[in-house]
């Protein structure tokens, strides 16, 4: 047994590449799930912000709805209007899709998991996901159809605005960590001590309403407004290319906010982790599971169906068990990087949906305003403000080494 | 007043002050839904559904003396009340129709009741299978309506 082990170590330290399969595998895996249930969730956390109950018919408190809705997708007819560009009408929904879990290479999910840490870290984010816009305006444009030609426009207009606003915002964050690279980004504000968010307010700010607009999420969500566009950029995709669309704009929701939690929120370290009173919050992940049971064993109690009560109570009893195994020192400290890094994101995606059940759709120009009239001017401010204190506090720091580039 | 205005639109105050709404609506006693085949919705007081013809709680004769009243009240005309006359010239109830496919459930007929003995109850399952079904008799009246159970 332990030759096997050994074997199987000494074949993955020869070969990086299976290691970083291996890794892959474990992220797309985990995504696709999340992404399966961030669905859920998005209608569940709507449904009760409009005093409704969501989906419950489908396993207990609908719980199963995310795979009967896959199912239902893969068995709907593939339709490919007949005026449409077919191979561009093809390719589209891949370019989102590939694009938005591109980006996760260089995510740090904790200190020690991620699939790569390249020094243009940041860089490559934006490049990559500047092309996502392209599965959008492929796609409405291929359909040759009016509302997905008008949703398209309204995306490439959209989008390119925000994407100058996000990347404003950034580029505050950037000059005080000194790197392009994510690992670093977040080591930086481990070693200050305080999370860029203190530091960088304003661009957090502007950074999040940029990162809703680029996800065309509501209020933003003008590419698709169903109310005008019947579906925007994908009305004349049906089946398991829609599926495909709508797994990249949930994948994108999850990329903004693990971006956000990264640059700005300390990506996988503990809250307060400087202060001695805070020091108890490393038990939080063992407190998380066994307030999970007890919100599930509430649920079960106040359950009407004998064997959804059933369900829950064991699922309650798992839960303790989790707990159990996550109270176990090695396994804590160990999932410590994971837990805050999941933690954040979560609130992040949360914050999503809080804004879709809140606020209305803006007016076109309305989008335009607030692009160009006010978060561009004020990061662009922003970025000039920090540059000047980052410059007159240490004036004689050297440019980061962007080596790695040329040797 | 205009500074105050100023710091309202910087600090985003309207929009978190609708955040806070709808975050305050997740609360679980603010949910409306009713789970209909599990949990049976609540009727208004007064609501009016299925018909009854009420009997005696303790002997169990019908409380119905046969006065006609509600058929001629009903505006559609569809109660039609059936009687003998027993040998000291008193009104007896042999049948009583009741076409729930025409009711409207205006309420006149149990208004119109001198003795409470027509009742529009609050059940409301009223689904058959065909028209006939929905034309009551006596029997089916006095029965009173028979609330589904969905048990799994």
């Amino acid at each position: 047994m332990t030759a096997m082990v050994h074997i199987a170590i000494e074949f993955i330290q020869a070969h990086p590449l299976v290691l970083a399969l291996i890794k892959i595998l474990i992220v797309f895996t985990v995504l696709m799930g999340i992404v399966a249930y961030l669905v859920y969730m998005e209608r569940k956390v709507l449904s009760f912000m409009q005093a409704r109950l969501g989906p419950m018919r489908v396993g207990p408190w609908g719980l199963l709805q995310p795979v009967a809705d896959g199912i239902k997708l893969l068995l709907k007819e593939d339709i490919i209007p007949a005026g449409a560009d077919k191979f561009l009408f093809l390719l589209a929904p891949a370019i989102s899709i590939t694009v938005a879990l591109t980006v996760f290479a260089v995510i740090p999910f904790a200190g020690n998991f991620y699939v790569s840490d390249i020094n243009i870290g940041l860089l490559f984010i934006l490049g990559v996901s500047s092309l996502g816009i392209y599965g959008t305006i492929l796609g409405g444009w291929s359909s040759n159809s009016h509302y997905p030609l008008l949703g398209a426009l309204r995306a490439s207009a959209q989008l390119v605005s925000y994407e100058v606003a996000a990347g404003m915002a950034l580029v505050g964050v950037l000059l005080i960590s000194n790197s392009l690279s994510m690992v670093e980004i977040v080591n930086r504000q481990m070693q200050m001590g305080v999370w860029n968010v203190f530091v960088q307010p304003v661009a957090f700010v502007i950074y999040l309403i940029a990162a809703v607009a680029e996800t065309n999420r509501s209020p933003f969500d003008l590419p698709e407004a169903e109310s005008e566009l019947t579906a925007g950029f994908h009305t004349e995709y049906s089946g398991f290319r829609f599926a495909i669309y709508f797994v990249a704009e949930y994948t994108n929701m999850v990329v903004v906010s693990c971006i956000a939690v990264t640059m700005f929120l300390g990506g996988w370290l503990q809250p307060f982790s400087n202060i001695r009173a805070f020091d108890s919050l490393r038990f939080a992940p063992i407190v998380a599971c066994l307030g999970t049971a007890v919100f599930v064993l509430w649920l079960g109690l106040k359950g009407l169906v004998p064997l959804e009560r059933y369900f829950f109570i064991g699922l309650a009893v798992t839960c303790v068990l989790m707990a159990g195994l996550v109270a176990i020192p090695v396994v804590l400290s160990a999932i410590q990087g994971v837990f805050w890094f999941s933690a954040k994101v979560l609130v992040f995606l949360y914050a999503f949906i809080w804004y879709r059940a809140t606020f209305p759709r803006y007016r076109y120009d309305q989008l335009m305003n607030v692009s160009w009239r006010w978060m561009i001017p004020i990061g662009l401010a922003n970025v000039i403000v920090t540059a000047i204190i980052r410059y007159s506090m240490s004036p004689h720091v050297p440019a980061a080494p962007v080596a790695g580039l040329g040797g | 007043m205009r500074l105050t205005e100023f710091f309202h639109r910087v600090f985003l105050v309207d929009l978190i002050k609708g955040l806070r709404l709808t975050f305050s609506y997740q609360r679980p006693s603010a949910v409306y839904t009713e789970q209909y085949p599990l949990e049976r919705p609540r009727v208004a007081e007064r609501y009016r559904g299925v018909p009854r013809l009420n009997c005696h709680p303790a002997t169990g004769e019908t409380l119905c003396i046969a006065c006609n009243l509600c058929s001629l009240a009903c505006p559609e005309n569809l109660i039609v009340v059936g009687w003998t006359r027993t040998e000291d010239r008193k009104k007896r109830l042999t049948t009583f129709t009741y076409d729930l496919s025409r009711c409207m459930f205006c309420g006149l007929c149990e208004d119109a009741c001198p003795v409470d003995a027509l009742e529009l109850t609050q059940d409301f399952e009223l689904a058959h299978y065909s028209r006939e079904d929905m034309i009551w008799d006596r029997q089916a009246l006095e029965a009173g309506p028979r609330p589904t159970r969905y048990t799994r």
